[in-house]
């Protein structure tokens, strides 16, 4: 036994045999905590009659995007134009806000503060927030 | 230490090893964690050397502009760079089943090793459980570079070593 040791391949394979046991225990034991969405997110949608829809999701989405994305099997809808910015959103729920039109557009917050980055990069954090209103410009 | 002189041939060579080990990421790339990448990156090491160095970062810094630079191309900076660093210690073995258990350990432990960034970004939760998830498919990983290792080692290592006699 002392000798199957001593030879460094043997012991080498037993150590890759071992760590791939261990890896295997691991999964079994955490997988399932692992996978589970970790950060708890709310978003609303606020429409052009200051009418209010509530989501929320458990999720591990790094960006608001991702979270939207997970949030349509719950029936939000959107649509955008891909920019140099990211996603920019111009459809939410189906209704279209129109720039060019009237002046109107989505606006983004994430716990009561405008959002600093687009819905691609806006990151995403445990008990955020955000809030998708209808906006005209004065 | 030395300073490794860079000829002519030598950026013909690095150039190879680069097409050599884009062409075979993007053979197997339907595989998920299946790949060739590990295997060439060892025998281009036992074979040309230090050299290996330039082709890997030539290499990663190509993925880089292919596929845009996100956290996976961080991985990417240290894991193979870090393969032929462990390959460099052990260019003394000749037989294939040292390298092919390198090679397997190496794939077994790549989700743990990438999981480093988010251990700095998001800490040990977030680093803990993005290896947790990875790991089924660092097992297939390990375990088919083991296997590819054992059954590509001798005939590849020929082909190079020929190469390498005949040209270098």
């Amino acid at each position: 036994m002392k000798k199957f040791f001593e030879n460094k391949r043997n012991l080498a394979i037993v150590i890759i045999v071992v760590v791939l046991a261990a890896m295997g225990v691991i999964y079994a034991l955490f997988a399932s905590r692992a996978t589970a969405g970790s950060k708890n997110v709310t978003l609303a949608v606020v429409n052009d009659q200051g009418a209010r829809t509530e989501y929320s999701c458990k999720t591990d989405a790094e960006y608001l995007l991702d979270v939207m994305k997970e949030l349509e099997k719950d029936g939000l809808t959107f649509e955008g134009e891909e920019s140099a910015y990211g996603l920019m959103i111009d459809t939410v729920n189906g209704l279209r806000a129109d720039y060019e039109a009237n002046g109107a557009y989505w606006y983004f917050y994430v716990n009561g503060e405008a959002c600093m980055n687009g819905v691609s990069t806006e990151p995403v954090k445990d008990g955020s927030a955000f809030e998708i209103v209808y906006t005209k410009a004065e | 230490m030395r300073r490794a002189r860079i000829s002519v041939y030598d950026i013909v060579l690095i150039g190879v090893m680069v097409a050599a080990l884009e062409s075979v990421k993007l053979a197997l790339s339907f595989l998920p964690n299946v790949e060739l990448v590990t295997l060439l990156i060892i025998l281009f090491t036992l074979a040309f050397g230090k050299k290996t160095y330039y082709a890997v970062v030539s290499f990663v810094v190509l993925e880089g502009l292919l596929y845009g630079f996100g956290i996976w191309w961080v991985m990417y900076i240290y894991t193979w760079p870090l393969l032929v660093c462990f390959t460099r210690i052990l260019r003394r073995q000749k037989d294939g089943m040292t390298f092919a258990l390198l090679s397997g350990a190496f794939g077994l432990g790549y989700g743990a090793l990438c999981s480093t960034p988010y251990l700095f970004l998001s800490g040990v939760h977030t680093a803990f459980a993005w290896w947790v998830a990875g790991i089924p498919f660092d097992i297939i990983h390990g375990v088919s570079n083991f296997v590819l290792m054992l059954i590509l080692y001798k005939p590849l290592r020929k082909v190079l070593e020929y190469s390498w006699k005949k040209n270098g």
